[in-house]
């Protein structure tokens, strides 16, 4: 199906992909992963958005971020780092050229919020919930590119409750709480930030890794370590994917390497009420809405009524 | 050509099929692809993200700017430098890719320029191939100043003798021109051909001595950046360039950017994808 045409209706078609996650009702269970893209407005040349469960923005701070040194970016086998430091022009920026594009578009759109501190992220989170077009906000709390924040919040429970308590006490829309995979147990922050007030929990954010150029002796990154995304990271994922949905009772996106319908499924099996689909975006600009088809088609030939029934049906 | 309607040709992504993949020079290749969509509406200066992998080793998809359309054909020279090049020397007629494109915003020559100078540097020729060739047909009267480490490595010579009304070389090691650096000869040029702009592309140290160069003389410049890059479509940040209004990105912003805009920050690296 060409990816810009609008959903197509077919009567024959018996599956219910809608799910519903934190409150939302959402057409399918396809989001975008943040920072894989941008505001959606990138992307509209090569896929209808309204066809997805979601836009996941790129990451939102109080004030404009220049993000970090280049070079930001190094592949690696079955994926890449990336060290890009949250570069944004800050909320109101996005809220003025951003959000005001996407609120036309006729699909949820959850923004992805930065902070270095606890007050910064709650003043964002306060700033968009006064944004009707502002259907539910996620807490990045698992960045492992900047300094002070970021995934210092994600790899300790008392800070990861902090936060969620912080943006709670200031919004009453859906609050994602979005996990670092880079802790001991990623389970007992899931079961912090539940206690605190999340609405869902979104997992897992890169894994901390590095690489070298045996020739210059240099990091690849001008940072010198970055965010490991792709296929490589996906039995990561899913395994802490699967602990955290057998550790709460929060709905949980799931993402890591989602490139395929089939690797989308496997996420729901796990336990996830929703997937997200990050660095395949950059390799295919249609990758969404392969996901999307492919869901569907999984669907008619397993027969599965409702999409939603995948989630947790993982046989042990 | 870089008209003001460039916002209006949108990039399309493109199936692609090998017609010719030819070795140039060590490590050097060129490659010819049918591709009547983005052959339709590229502009020189801009690029094309080639997905040269189908598997998931190697994921991402790499930049080459268009180096010339032929009917509809697109033409990119690439060196083979890491995986992926690699990977695009091994490509034979027939083959199939997917292309991204046409992407970026090209060298903006406005109509009222008569005498443009072109630097380029090893396989900054590139995206001054297709510019050489518009401006030729527009009547401007076109300088080049072309540099290589060997003779073998000059490897759009042919095309800018053909339509530049001059090219002069430099070669490290003295085997075409003069021996040394293209700076030297875009240095005479600019002072003997007095140019109303100055095109440059290459290695960044030399671009921004060429750079320096343009505004010592008084001349506007514009200078076609290289950056590691994912998305390709202003999505993923990787590929910034630090200006003076902040940090741009080369695949939407550029990649040809205002060298006076340009922060040369120390930022660039050499690709080695």
């Amino acid at each position: 199906m060409d990816p810009k045409s609008p959903r197509a209706t077919d009567a024959s078609s018996q599956v219910d992909l809608t799910v519903d996650m934190a409150g939302l009702k959402l057409r399918n269970p396809v989001m975008t992963a943040s920072g894989t893209f941008a505001s959606g407005r990138e992307y509209a040349d090569f896929l209808d958005l309204s066809r997805l469960g979601a836009v996941v923005t790129k990451g939102v701070s109080l004030e404009p971020w220049a993000g970090n040194a280049s070079p930001r970016i190094a592949e690696t086998a079955s994926g890449m780092l990336n060290s890009i430091g949250l570069q944004n022009p800050g909320v109101e920026a996005f809220v003025a050229r951003d959000l005001a594009w996407l609120a036309g578009h006729d699909v949820p759109v959850i923004v992805n919020v930065s902070g270095h501190t606890v007050k910064e992220y709650a003043a964002v989170v306060e700033r968009l919930d006064a944004e009707p077009s502002v259907a539910g906000m996620e807490i990045n709390i698992s960045c492992p590119n900047v300094d002070a924040g970021g995934m210092a919040f994600g790899t300790d429970c008392t800070a990861a409750a902090e936060v969620t308590r912080a943006a709670r006490a200031v919004t009453g829309k859906p609050l994602i709480i979005k996990l670092s995979p880079n802790v001991t147990d990623i389970a007992d922050i899931a079961r912090a930030v539940e206690a605190a007030g999340a609405d869902a929990v979104s997992l897992i954010n890169t894994v901390l890794g590095m690489s070298i150029d045996a020739r210059s002796r240099r990091p690849r990154l001008a940072r010198t370590v970055g965010g490991l995304s792709g296929p490589a990271i996906k039995p990561v994922a899913l395994r802490m994917v699967w602990q955290v949905a057998s550790a709460i009772e929060l709905p949980v996106i799931g993402m890591g390497g989602v490139r395929t319908a089939e690797d989308a499924v496997e996420f729901m099996l796990a336990g996830a009420t929703a997937v997200a689909v990050g660095t395949a975006s950059f390799v295919d600009p249609t990758a969404t809405i392969r996901v999307i088809d492919g869901l569907e088609s999984f669907c008619q030939e397993t027969g599965v009524a409702h999409v939603s029934d995948l989630t947790g049906a993982l046989v042990l | 050509m870089c008209s003001t309607d460039i916002h209006e040709r949108r990039p399309v992504l493109e199936h692609v099929e090998v017609m010719a993949n030819d070795r140039l020079a060590q490590g050097v290749g060129l490659l010819v692809m049918r591709a009547p969509r983005i052959a339709a509406s590229v502009e020189p200066g801009q690029f094309v993200h080639l997905r040269i992998s189908m598997g998931t080793d190697s994921i991402l998809r790499r930049p080459f700017s268009v180096h010339r359309v032929v009917g509809d054909t697109i033409e990119v020279l690439y060196q083979v430098l890491g995986r992926g090049t690699r990977d695009l020397a091994g490509k034979r007629r027939g083959d199939a890719m997917d292309a991204i494109g046409p992407l970026g915003h090209g060298w903006k020559v406005e109509p009222g320029v008569a005498h443009a100078l072109l630097v380029a540097g090893g396989l900054g020729a590139a995206p001054l191939g297709m510019l050489a060739e518009d401006l030729a047909g527009r009547g401007v009267a076109v300088s080049v100043a072309l540099g290589a480490p060997t003779a073998e490595r000059l490897v759009a010579r042919a095309l800018f003798e053909r339509v530049a009304r001059r090219v002069e070389l430099a070669t490290d090691d003295g085997s075409a021109g003069e021996a040394g650096f293209v700076t030297s000869v875009s240095a005479r040029l600019l002072e003997r051909d007095l140019p109303d702009i100055v095109c440059v592309c290459g290695p960044e140290i030399m671009a921004r001595r060429v750079a320096e160069q343009a505004a010592d003389a008084g001349v506007r410049c514009l200078v076609s950046l290289e950056r590691l890059m994912a998305c390709g479509v202003g999505a993923c940040l990787s590929c910034v360039v630090t200006t003076k209004s902040g940090r741009l990105r080369a695949c939407v912003d550029g990649p040809v950017f205002d060298a006076e805009e340009v922060v040369w920050d120390g930022s660039e690296v050499p690709p080695r994808h």
